[in-house]
């Protein structure tokens, strides 16, 4: 495996992280809401502003997602996002409508607030964007968790050894260790 | 409540009620106070049979609305005589049997060194039985009655199965549920045919309607059949006897008022049906009298107490299915009337099996005896049980006979003669049961036991002889209940009557035909016992062991195959998936699909990234360790991304591009988190050359037929547009310009809704594994 000179490219990446996060979701907000007039849905926002905030792991380490709270909420968005979408699935039934029905109908008029559209199928999208943005950065930060808790206890077990040789050595020789 | 308004009230609706909370009471109590939970059962269940007693003053009441409407499903119950007999019967054996296992339960817990707080459990599903029976006996709907009749074999697979400890239980509950839950599928077959006939589940409007035609008479065939299945009929009586693992309140009421009782109470619900059919009757008569010989002939032989009352429930509802049989008025009343005596006794001598078996530790009646002395009043009781059973004057079992007697007769000397042997049978080993616990040589002292385990017995025991002598009360019930059995009024006399009729004379000859083989017994023992020998042999619970057997191991060994390693299960998808699709290809008339266009200067960009795609994927074969491996993976998404960019899918791209991204990140996780030893061996270790040539193999297929497919669809595009055009005048409709977006918010939500969730509960299990540190 190439060995990669850290120190050397460390600034690099921490600024270029910390500078991206921003528009990373800028651009997962707008590829979301202008989703119906152009390329890109609640899905492919979800990732990019997952992206965003995994760049500052990457850059900073896991404990950075720790700390940030934009990760520490993500499985709990996720689960929100879940309700929201299941909501606006079911809600239709309580007014006697089938299962999904979206507002405004084909008959109703789109109001708008800039690119915003007022509309039952953003809705649903924004619960897409929030699930799949918890997945992402839920599970990688999962992940990364689990790597520092076992390098921390391969560190124990390999002091632990080393305190043992030296114990056994200092035997050997016939000191007492204290 | 208020009384006034209780009379006003729908007698079938409060009956349901009042069962069905029986069991949600206990359950929710027993989440609290556990310690409370058999006085709890004991109020409700008392309730619930207080209920019982008020409707039997009630006129008959019905609840009709419907439930699934658009699938002609109603919530139909009727509360008829028939239901208010079973119904009964359940809640009253019940109200005994939860009396007597509220401290049963507590000294089994306690021999086991299990909590007491698993009473719950055990309530809890006991009161569901007996209200799934109350539901069962009331539903008039066919969907609705099974419904209830697969509740049922619910509660008892997990009242048979209680003991979870111990496999004996495990593998009873199991064989419980699956030989009564598959003939349930025969019910439900039955129903739906019936359903196809007569265009409604209604039983009463389908009995109104029948007309005796043959597929009616198979969908009955099929019915009756998960009925004598239910009631442990032969060749389906197998499971009964294995059932008696079960805790002995529950084979108390699984024996007499539920599970086996909910079989014949079926036949009892269709019988307008079911007596259309000649040949169904003639098969009710030969496997009642199959099942008499069956159950009694091995009850003989039986060491264990409870197995001989368990071979005896076989017999005893053999003689209720071959007076279905034999039909006429007096063979529906004397079934009715039999199972309605039949269930008094033999909960009672259940619960007997159970207090001896509590107060010495032993299970066999070779262990026990002359527990008179120490026992008067259990002995006393289960006599008067017993003699019930066999029909003792003075009794109500003596007219349960007498009426089976006179149903034979009047079909013809040769029933008859059937029938007294196998009555004998009952005399024989009932007698054996009775006098080898309770005289002869004391050979276990027994220890104290409560009176809630000895006086349930009295009282089923005193009822039996009330009933005998004043014969009114049951007679109303089982009158009525056969009345709707037979589809018109039927009149039950019975009376003591001191002369030479053949009913009289079938009994004598009963008792005297029953004596002489208990005490000639040493003659024909050997006999008997090589008869069960041979059943066990070459009875349908072998072919239910060598089917099981057999099952398991086809289980077991697509289990091997599937999912032994990463690798198998790769194979297992691709190689079945490539060879399938290759003969749709080849079976396809592909004329002029595989056709090669001309290349032109403006697709080279998108050559350029093919050809990277291309380089990466052999790249990814060729390298070992894995994070060349990884990376080689994340070329080829990137490169497919900028080949879906020039091919003019910018959503798919930018989707591509984002996930392929997340993705790696995921990938590069994973290998860190795993031990690098492992990692060291799997890249360092060299595969055999077989499982290569095995793997290129397979690879070369699915690949290669992918391939074929890819390529006959892209050199002919579908000339039909219309879906594509209909979606796209619909975006217009529905405000939306990017038809990508709208199909996956709206048009296709549903399956959009359908990922969201797995995503979410992807990352609950990721999460849940993780955070308990099993990913190592």
């Amino acid at each position: 495996m190439p060995v990669i000179d850290r120190q050397k490219y460390a600034g690099l990446l921490a600024t270029g992280a910390r500078i991206l996060l921003l528009p990373c979701w800028l651009i997962a907000f707008a590829v979301m809401l202008q989703g119906y007039s152009d390329v890109g849905d609640g899905f492919s926002a979800g990732v990019i502003a997952a992206l965003g905030v995994l760049l500052q792991g990457l850059a900073f380490g896991s404990e950075e997602l720790d700390r940030m709270t934009l990760s520490r909420i993500a499985p709990i968005l996720s689960f929100v996002g879940l309700g929201i979408a299941l909501t606006t699935v079911f809600t239709p039934l309580m007014f006697g409508e089938e299962l999904m029905t979206h507002w405004p109908g084909i008959d109703g008029e789109m109001h708008h607030f800039g690119i915003l559209e007022f509309a039952t199928p953003v809705v649903f999208d924004l619960g897409v964007f929030l699930v799949v943005y918890g997945f992402c950065v839920g599970s990688v930060h999962a992940i990364a968790r689990e790597e520092v808790r076992q390098g921390k206890v391969r560190e124990r077990v390999r002091n632990l050894r080393a305190k043992r040789i030296k114990d056994l050595h200092a035997d050997t020789t016939g000191e007492t260790s204290a | 409540m208020d009384l006034s308004n209780l009379a006003t009230m729908n007698p079938a609706m409060v009956l349901l009620v009042a069962a069905f909370a029986a069991p949600l009471v206990v359950s929710v109590l027993g989440a609290v106070r556990y310690d409370l939970v058999p006085r709890a059962a004991m109020v409700m269940t008392a309730l619930a049979f207080l209920v019982a007693i008020w409707t039997c003053f009630q006129d008959d009441s019905l609840v009709n609305v419907p439930w699934a409407p658009t699938w002609s499903m109603n919530f139909y119950l009727t509360l008829d005589g028939l239901a208010r007999m079973y119904a009964l019967l359940a809640t009253g054996i019940g109200f005994f049997v939860v009396l007597y296992a509220s401290k049963y339960m507590e000294l089994h817990l306690l021999h086991d060194d299990r909590p007491l707080s698993e009473q719950t459990r055990f309530f809890g599903f006991l009161l569901l039985f007996m209200a799934s029976m109350v539901g069962l006996v009331m539903a008039q709907d066919l969907i609705l009655l099974f419904v209830f009749w697969d509740l049922t074999a619910i509660a008892s697979y997990f009242l048979i199965g209680f003991d979870r400890n111990e496999e004996e239980s495990r593998s009873s509950a199991q064989m419980a549920l699956l030989v009564t839950g598959i003939t349930a599928i025969f019910v439900l077959l039955g129903a739906l045919w019936l359903f196809a006939i007569h265009g409604t589940f209604a039983l009463p409007e389908i009995i109104a309607s029948s007309d005796g035609g043959r597929n009616a008479g198979i969908a009955v065939g099929l019915i009756v059949l998960g009925a004598l299945a239910k009631s442990a009929q032969v060749p389906m009586h197998f499971w009964l006897p294995r059932a008696m693992a079960a805790p002995t309140p529950v084979s108390a009421y699984l024996h007499s008022a539920a599970m086996v009782a909910a079989g014949v109470f079926l036949i009892g619900r269709v019988y307008p049906l079911v007596a259309q059919y000649d040949w169904l009757m003639d098969g009710l008569v030969v496997i009642g009298f199959a099942s008499m010989a069956v159950g009694g002939v091995i009850a003989l032989t039986r060491n264990v107490l409870k197995q001989i009352l368990a071979y005896s429930t076989i017999s005893q509802y053999g003689y209720v299915v071959a007076m279905f049989g034999l039909g006429g008025e007096k063979g529906v009343i004397g079934a009715t009337f039999y199972v309605l005596a039949h269930a008094l006794v033999k909960s009672a001598l259940f619960m007997t099996a159970g207090t001896v078996t509590e107060a010495t530790g032993k299970k066999s009646l070779s262990d026990v005896g002359g527990l008179a002395r120490r026992m008067p009043l259990l002995a006393v009781g289960s006599g008067m049980a017993s003699a019930g059973l066999i029909a003792l004057p003075l009794t109500i079992g003596f007219f349960k006979d007498e009426l089976f007697f006179g149903a034979a007769h009047a079909r013809g000397s040769e029933f008859a003669v059937l029938s007294v042997f196998g009555a004998a049978l009952t005399f024989t080993y009932i007698l054996r049961f009775w006098k080898q616990t309770f005289f002869g040589k004391l050979r276990t002292e027994p220890r104290e036991v409560s009176g809630l385990l000895v006086w349930p017995v009295v009282v089923l025991g005193v009822t039996t002889v009330v009933g005998g002598l004043w014969t009114a009360p049951a007679v109303w019930i089982a009158e009525h209940a056969a009345s709707v059995s037979a589809g018109a009024t039927a009149h039950i006399h019975v009376a003591y009557h001191l002369d030479s009729r053949p009913e009289n004379v079938m009994a004598v000859a009963t008792w005297v035909m029953g004596t002489t083989l208990y005490l000639t017994r040493s003659l024909w023992w050997p006999a008997a016992l090589g008869v069960a020998h041979l059943g066990e042999f070459f009875g349908p619970a072998r072919g239910y062991r060598v089917v099981l057997g057999g099952l398991n191991q086809l289980s077991d060994s697509i289990h091997r195959i599937e999912v032994r390693d990463l690798r198998s299960r790769v194979a297992t998808i691709l190689f079945p998936a490539g060879a399938l699709v290759g003969l749709a290809v080849i079976l396809t008339p592909n004329r002029g699909s595989f056709a090669v266009g001309a290349i032109g200067r403006d697709d080279l960009p998108l050559i350029t990234m093919m050809v990277a795609s291309i380089v990466s994927a052999v790249v990814v074969v060729l390298v070992r360790d894995h994070f060349r491996i990884a990376i080689g993976l994340s070329s080829v998404g990137y490169s497919l991304a900028g080949v879906y960019a020039f091919m003019g899918a910018p959503d798919v791209t930018m989707v591509a591009l984002v996930v392929e991204t997340v993705l790696g990140i995921f990938i590069m996780g994973m290998l860190a988190l795993m031990p690098r030893p492992i990692l060291r061996f799997e890249t360092e270790v060299r595969a055999e050359k077989r499982a290569v040539r095995r793997d290129a193999a397979m690879a070369l297929i699915a690949g290669g037929i992918t391939f074929f497919v890819a390529w006959g669809a892209l050199s002919r595009p579908s000339s039909s547009t219309e879906v594509i055009d209909s979606q796209a005048v619909l975006t217009e409709a529905v405000h939306g310009k990017d038809i990508v977006t709208v199909i996956l918010a709206d048009f296709r939500g549903f399956d959009t809704m359908g990922e969201v969730t797995v995503i979410a509960l992807t990352l609950l299990g990721v999460i849940s594994l993780l955070r308990s540190g099993r990913l190592r």
